[in-house]
């Protein structure tokens, strides 16, 4: 995929046919009609101009000057979790860029002064003063961390924890570091030099702040001659591998947690030695899945080879959800002794979203429940006991989900299962497995 | 934006969240594709929105429609009806008009396997109701604009025909009964679901005179003469086994062909030729899809995009392609298909290039399936939509195609439209051959004006030469200026037609500029 410059921007938004077919999940894998859509926005507010189609009709009335830019568009707008499933739906055929375009316009609206979201400003102004959106001291980032952790100063490898992982889901990150500490991984944390990496403040179109973020994590790795950044949470790993480079390039490596584990199971640094006999599904978030798609270079040649039929020569790549990183968490999964795998119905490039991300569950938090609500019936109809996934910004809202439906399923980061099946959590396996029986 | 009082009313019928007149949904819903060019041909200019509605209303069930129309009737505001939505005709033709969305009536109320139907209502698509449907070893008929739209808008409202047509039929020809909100408000029940004891949705008709061509015709009133709220129609049996295995990552997804179907792609040469097969093909009732497309248009439903369309020289060189799949259930089934497939081939001296010069990615067999051929005609430019669309013999249709292609060829020229070097059209079948379909997809750039005015010019010149030459009537015969035209010239169906436009909607508050004013 390219980025969109203006010109593209301003041509593609003319194209919408109005199909809806960005409402749905790929035509050819709709196996039910209860999860048959892709768009959280539009399954619960129903008006078109939810739907990422109606959002590019939304940007091309108001490039025509058709509407002005007001609270009203605003809250269209931003009532999206930029999940990107219809971009994926879209291009089955077309070439047109839902995502790219809602972003573009959230920027738009913040350089018209209506975004982002009053909620959505404050927590902006929280990174700016702490470092972190959830407005916690900084100082306090490293308050996860227990004694026992072997942190290597001179190590390639750095663990970036993340703001969520850091202060909300803790126990995300205690696993990410056990597991690395159990396969003899010495790694580094950048401890009070970790600042947001920036996400939350991308999504919702504030690019100047985002782009002193950028270079403020970018300049403390740089010079600590990391090789490779490892990342448990989605969101981060997204911003650093797809966002950074289009502002900045880099040197390092990034990989996921669920990446690097896969590697190091398959290399026999780790072993899994406990039985969690359990039926577990997964949920593919979309920082991990299908928007972990880098952008690329074009530098072909547009030809027109008859009257209004041009090709691309080489054709434009285009987002399709190539990229994302679907099999590694899959693969940690079926390698678990006695458990039993069972996928949902919307997977991998055309997963449905928690519906946490873009800003939503801080602008729109009854909006992030629903959708995670959804989210979670989709899992139970699996038969499953447990899902998990790999994002502790998932983690919160399906957690929320889970509470909000009255579900009996249990939420897990994959790292908390794995370190389970590692021997290193006796008791807490001992109690899960207890809670299933 | 509605007066307070009217916009209460509303709001108290389907929920404040539930209706909207505010600058931004107004603006969002007067936008269509199409209405680039369906503005131009009206004189107006060449931009893709209609009249903005007063205000966008989403009722969740047929006695909420009714309210609302009767609100509508009581203050005098059109209204219009639509489900998925796509396409000019879902668009007001006056500011005093409402856009009722129907995107919250979307329930499969049933799917009755031994009789062999289904009762939706609007917005269930066509891909929902074949996932369901496959379950019991069902298909549904879906038209050429794809799996995504409502079957229940094409089998009330609009034309229908389809890819799968030889084994499906055709919308007009597959609806049952009907839940029917009239311009009046009030609620009409056709066909056995109205009986009194034991109602049920298996038959459209009787007894009494049948209203199913006035509910639908032709082409449909697109809203012109009422709102569907629940529709039966016919299912069909699923033509293969159906399992339906996908691997990869969208687009590039590899299918498990399921046992026993075969491609066909055959070059007749001659339209002469095309006839020949074409009839015998059906007669034989053996094809599951039988289609004959422009070379352009065949490279296009191998295609996902234009670039690679153009690796598709093997069979975009062909003079008249035809293709044909056929699908089977059993082994037995499939050999005897094959037989007489065979037989057919070297009777009229054909060579399938399938498995010779050229296979297909397994993909196309998932989209053939779940009808979604349709939808590769947008490839080329964005912009596509077709003139013609007669119903008629096999010859009328090859008729039409041929002495079409000079005409099409002029607009060609002038580069305003695609060049399909002047044989674009679609020939499908129904009901074994009995009658056929022609239409002709035109590609255009709705962001070229030039273009969109050349298409509308293009559109304008294929309906009066239709018409001069007894070409029948093209899907498009809609709004008062078409019917006024063609109506003389056939049997004068449009005083009929204004006729019982004034005896169902008294009040002319169905909107009708896609249907016909009572005048």
């Amino acid at each position: 995929m390219m980025q969109l410059n203006e010109e593209e921007y301003q041509m593609m938004i003319k194209r919408c046919l109005r199909c809806s077919i960005c409402k749905w999940i790929p035509q050819v894998q709709i196996k039910s009609q209860k999860y048959a859509t892709a768009c959280p926005a539009i399954d619960l507010y129903n008006f078109h101009p939810y739907s990422g189609g109606g959002k590019i009709i939304l940007a091309l009335t108001l490039e025509m000057d058709r509407i002005k830019p007001s609270e009203e568009l605003r809250d269209i707008v931003y009532k999206c979790t930029e999940c990107g499933n219809c971009a994926i739906a879209c291009k089955f055929l077309n070439t047109l860029e839902p995502l790219e375009i809602i972003m573009r316009l959230r920027e738009k609206l913040v350089d018209a002064g209506y975004g982002p979201m009053p909620k959505q400003e404050a927590y902006i102004q929280a990174v700016k003063k702490h470092n972190n959106p959830y407005n916690e001291p900084h100082e306090n980032r490293i308050e996860w961390l227990p004694d026992d952790i072997q942190i290597d100063p001179n190590a390639k490898v750095l663990y970036y924890v993340g703001c969520t992982s850091s202060y909300r889901r803790k126990e995300m990150a205690i696993a990410a570091a056990r597991i690395m500490n159990e396969a003899g991984v010495p790694f580094n944390i950048l401890s009070d030099e970790e600042y947001c990496c920036g996400s939350p403040i991308l999504r919702v179109g504030e690019i100047n702040t985002f782009r002193q973020v950028l270079n403020k994590n970018l300049d403390v790795i740089e010079s600590k001659e990391i090789e490779t950044v490892i990342f448990s949470c989605a969101g981060c790993y997204d911003t650093f591998k797809v966002d950074y480079p289009l502002y900045r390039d880099y040197e390092f490596k990034v990989l996921h947690t669920v990446e690097f584990f896969s590697e190091l199971l398959e290399a026999g640094r780790l072993k899994l030695t406990k039985e969690i006999p359990l039926k577990v599904t997964y949920h593919d978030p979309c920082h991990l899945g299908r928007n972990a798609e880098r952008y690329e270079q074009w530098d072909g040649d547009e030809v027109q080879i008859m009257p209004l039929i041009s090709i691309n020569i080489p054709p434009k790549p285009k987002k399709t959800g190539k990229g994302g990183i679907y099999e590694p968490p899959r693969s940690i999964l079926k390698k678990i002794p006695g458990l039993t795998f069972v996928e949902m119905e919307r997977i991998r490039e055309y997963a449905y979203c928690c519906g946490a991300g873009g800003g939503v569950k801080s602008a729109f938090p009854e909006m992030a429940v629903n959708t995670a609500k959804l989210r979670i019936e989709e899992a139970e109809d699996t038969g499953a006991e447990i899902i998990v996934s790999a994002c502790p910004f998932c983690s919160t809202n399906l957690q929320d989900g889970i509470n909000s439906r009255g579900s009996k399923l249990k939420y897990f980061d994959i790292s908390e299962l794995l370190m389970m099946a590692l021997g290193l959590e006796p008791e807490k396996l001992k109690q899960i497995l207890g809670e299933a029986a | 934006m509605l007066q307070k009082q009217v916009l209460e009313q509303f709001q108290k019928i389907v929920g404040p969240e539930n209706v909207d007149d505010g600058e931004v949904m107004t603006n969002a819903y007067s936008y269509n594709w199409c209405m680039e060019f369906v503005n131009s041909m009206e004189g107006k200019e060449p931009l893709p929105f209609s009249s903005i509605p007063k205000a966008v209303l989403l009722p969740s069930n047929v006695e909420e429609v009714q309210q609302i129309v009767r609100i509508c009737n009581k203050y005098n505001i059109q209204f219009k009806a639509q489900s998925t939505g796509l396409g000019p005709w879902n668009q007001p033709s006056s500011d005093n008009c409402v856009i009722l969305d129907l995107r919250r009536m979307n329930k499969i109320i049933k799917i009755d396997e031994r009789n062999l139907f289904a009762v939706v209502e609007p917005y269930v698509s066509g891909a929902q109701l074949q996932a369901e449907t496959m379950k019991v070893g069902l298909m549904v008929h879906m038209p050429g604009a794809g799996p995504q739209v409502s079957p229940l808008a094409s089998a009330t409202s609009m034309n229908g025909p389809g890819f799968t047509s030889p084994h499906t039929g055709h919308s007009a020809r597959n609806v049952l009964g009907v839940e029917w909100v009239l311009p009046d408000g009030e609620i009409l029940k056709l066909g056995s679901t109205g009986l009194k004891n034991n109602s049920d949705w298996y038959i459209g008709d009787g007894p009494g005179p049948s209203l199913r061509g006035i509910m639908r015709g032709w082409a449909g009133a697109k809203s012109g003469i009422g709102v569907f709220t629940k529709v039966a129609f016919k299912l069909f049996p699923y033509p293969c086994s159906t399992k339906f295995k996908l691997s990869g990552i969208s687009p590039n997804y590899e299918f498990e062909i399921p046992d026993y179907m075969k491609l066909y792609v055959i070059d007749c040469k001659s339209y002469n030729h095309l006839e020949k097969v074409f009839l015998k093909i059906e007669e034989e009732e053996i094809s599951f899809i039988c289609s004959h497309l422009s070379s352009y248009g065949l490279g296009a439903i191998f295609s996902n995009s234009i670039e690679s369309l153009l690796d598709k020289i093997p069979i975009v060189g062909m003079k008249v392609p035809l293709v044909v799949l056929i699908a089977a259930r059993t082994k037995r089934e499939f050999e005897y298909k094959q037989k007489v497939m065979s037989k057919i081939m070297i009777d009229f001296k054909l060579e399938n290039v399938i498995g010779s010069k050229y296979n297909p990615n397994s993909l196309f067999y998932a989209e053939a399936l779940r009808s979604n051929l349709g939808l590769h005609g947008f490839i080329a430019t964005g912009g596509f939509q077709s003139s013609k669309g007669q119903c008629d013999t096999v010859k009328v249709c090859l008729k039409t195609t041929k002495m079409s292609i000079p005409l099409k060829k002029k607009y060609i020229k002038r580069g305003v439209i695609g060049n399909d070097f002047g044989e674009g059209v679609w020939i499908t079948s129904y009901e074994s051959g009995h009658y056929f379909h022609i239409e002709s997809p035109t590609m255009f750039d709705q962001t070229d004006e030039k273009s969109v005015k050349g298409m509308a010019e293009n559109m304008e010149e294929n309906h009066q030469f239709d018409l001069i030459k007894h070409l029948g009537a093209p899907f498009f015969v809609e709004g008062d200026k078409m019917h006024d035209l063609f109506g003389p010239e056939m049997m004068n169906y449009h005083i009929w037609l204004r006729k019982i436009k004034k005896a169902f909607d008294p009040n002319g508050i169905a909107d009708s500029g896609f249907y016909i004013s009572a005048k």
